[in-house]
This record gives structure tokens, C-alpha cells and sequence, in this order.
């Protein structure tokens, strides 16, 4: 369809005709702020992170310990039955290796965003952080990483307490 | 046990806060380009005039709102008009109160069909009323830059 309209309607403006002000227009920055309502699980989550724990839920019937927590377990729709507190280490579940960040500014040193299955959780539990203190070809699969935290002071309840796993051996 | 704790004290509600950068450009356009470097350059309002319907647009548009004509002829307006319609703001654009409130209204300019929003200044809340005769206020030329805020507010012409 498109391919057959030769001239698009209106009128095509490039960044030229702003920055040398050859239109007329108006620069706006709405206050854009807002409050993610963290919930019963992650809230609980976020606040044991701050004290350098990490916590799960577990449902009885499945026998299925989550991580991050969640109020209902979504294999069999009930509320979970406990709060249960897990290990700071585990597996690396998958990873990857990347050298552009999450604003997409290229870095030389690569990132290594990796899962992280969580012992004392349910097999393939596990939650998304960054690897650190280790070479892009020394990370295996399977492998045996450390949490490492944030000093307590400079803590504030976010996922990022943690600073990043690094491996055990 | 079930983790079904109830949350009594908003205050306790764990929330995530962030803020989202946003920011945007927003074009005069066709008209609004003509319109706005006629306030820069001479002072003056310009509108579009419909023949069908035999209405001139102040702000200008490029199309007719009630026919759908294309409207290319200019014509010059007044820089006085009435109050169509005003209301006065409390709060700024993000809510916070206002250290003095500010009177909104909606002019309609000598010659013109159509309606302007712009600030009225110089005038007690108490005295404000539809009808009454307003007059544009503009910037010293020097600091006009095309914008509707060249236009400093709208005075009473009358006491």
C-alpha cells in the first residue's frame, strides 16, 4: 500500500529546522512521577532485601517455593501458605553478556545480566541480577554464585541492595 | 497461615517511586506559524476566514471546523475583544497551590468568530464579568518569540 503513495500529506520537518529555529514550536517536560503500589509480596521482598535477606513464598499443596514472592500460588489459584527465608547464593540459570546499558550507552566493560536460581527455592526459581568479579568466558551455566550487598547504611529496599552474584569457588 | 495481611496505614503500603522522562515538541503548524510570527513581528492578530460559512477562525486553523473547507484567505483582526467566558486556577499544572490565582478566560477578538484562551491581568476577581471589553497586552518586541506568551495577558479597556 504504502509503497505506491509517492508523497506523504503534510509537512516533513527534521531536526535542522528545529535546532537552526526555522518553525515555530514549544519544548515541554511533563512532571512525570509515579508510584508503583510495591504490593504485599514484593513490598515484604523489597523490605527483607533491606536487611539483607532474601525472601520467598510457599505453596503446601504444590510444594513450590517462589521467588520473587507472590501472594497466590498461579499453579493452583490459593493464597501461598508461608513466608520462607532463602539462601543469598545459588545457580546461574541463564546469562547473558552484554556491552550496551539499559539506556543505550555503549560501555567497554561488559554487563552480565544472568538468572539466578535461589537455593532454598523451587528448581528454576530464580530472579534476574548481574554477575560481577568474573570474565564473560568463565561464566557457566550451573555455576555457583555469592549475593554481594550493599553495605546496610547505603541500603534502601530495592533489588539493587544487591549489588551484584559472584562466583562461590 | 495465610499472607493475606491486611495494609491499615496507607503510610505502610510499600510503593515503588520513580519519574519518567518525558519530553516533547509541539509544532505552531501551518496556521500556527503564520498566527504567531504575525504577534512577533507586528503586534497583530491574523485569522483564517471560512467564505462558506462565513467565520473567522482566531486562533487560525487550515480547515474549516464546520464545513471542512480548506481556508486560505487571512484576515486582520483586532487586538481588543470581550470575555466570552473566564475561570480563575488555584493550582499549577502539577497541582500545587498557586501563590496568587490566576484568571483564564475565553476571548473573542474584534472581527473574530472563534474564541482565544488567554490570562486577564489587572483586574479584582469581583469585577470580572462575561461581556466585558478586553484588550492584548504584548511583550516589548525584543522578547517575542512566537509564542502565545508573547502576549503578556489581556487588560479591561473600561473601569
Amino acid at each position: 500500500m504504502t509503497s505506491k503513495i509517492k508523497e506523504f500529506p503534510g509537512v516533513a520537518l527534521s531536526s535542522s529546522d528545529f535546532e537552526e529555529k526555522k518553525v515555530l514550536f514549544t519544548e515541554w517536560a511533563p512532571n512525570a512521577q509515579y508510584a508503583w503500589d510495591a504490593g504485599i509480596a514484593i513490598g515484604r521482598y523489597l523490605a527483607e532485601l533491606k536487611q539483607g535477606r532474601i525472601i520467598g513464598t510457599r505453596c503446601d499443596r504444590c510444594r513450590r517455593t517462589v521467588v520473587p514472592p507472590r501472594n497466590f500460588c498461579e499453579w493452583c489459584f490459593r493464597p501461598m501458605d508461608e513466608w520462607v527465608y532463602l539462601e543469598d547464593h545459588g545457580v546461574v540459570n541463564t546469562y547473558s553478556v552484554t556491552y550496551v546499558r539499559w539506556d543505550m550507552v555503549r560501555v567497554k566493560e561488559p554487563i552480565i545480566p544472568a538468572v539466578i536460581e535461589i537455593a532454598g527455592a523451587s528448581k528454576g526459581m530464580g530472579i534476574m541480577h548481574l554477575l560481577g568479579e568474573v570474565k564473560p568466558d568463565d561464566v557457566k551455566i550451573g555455576m555457583r554464585v555469592k549475593a554481594v550487598w550493599k553495605p546496610p547504611e547505603e541500603r534502601s529496599g530495592a533489588i539493587t541492595d544487591i549489588q551484584y552474584f559472584k562466583p562461590m569457588e | 497461615m495465610s499472607l493475606l495481611e491486611k495494609v491499615d496505614k496507607i503510610t505502610e503500603a510499600k510503593a515503588w517511586r520513580g519519574d519518567i522522562p518525558i519530553t516533547s515538541r509541539y509544532t505552531a503548524g501551518l496556521a500556527g506559524e503564520e498566527f504567531f510570527r504575525e504577534i512577533m513581528e507586528n503586534a497583530r492578530f491574523i485569522g483564517t476566514w471560512c467564505s462558506e460559512c462565513d467565520y473567522v477562525y482566531v486562533p487560525p486553523t487550515i480547515y474549516c471546523e464546520r464545513c471542512f473547507s480548506k481556508l486560505e484567505e487571512w484576515v486582520e483582526v483586532g487586538d481588543e475583544g470581550f470575555v466570552q467566558s473566564f475561570t480563575t486556577v488555584h493550582v499549577d499544572l502539577d497541582g500545587a497551590p498557586l501563590a496568587e490565582p490566576q484568571i483564564l478566560a475565553l476571548i473573542q477578538l474584534d472581527g473574530a468568530d472563534s474564541v482565544l484562551v488567554h490570562r486577564l491581568g489587572e483586574v479584582e476577581l469581583d469585577d470580572l464579568r462575561i461581556g466585558m471589553r478586553v484588550k492584548a497586552v504584548f511583550k516589548p518586541k525584543k522578547q517575542r518569540e512566537g509564542s502565545i506568551l508573547d502576549i503578556v495577558h489581556f487588560v479591561p479597556t473600561e473601569t
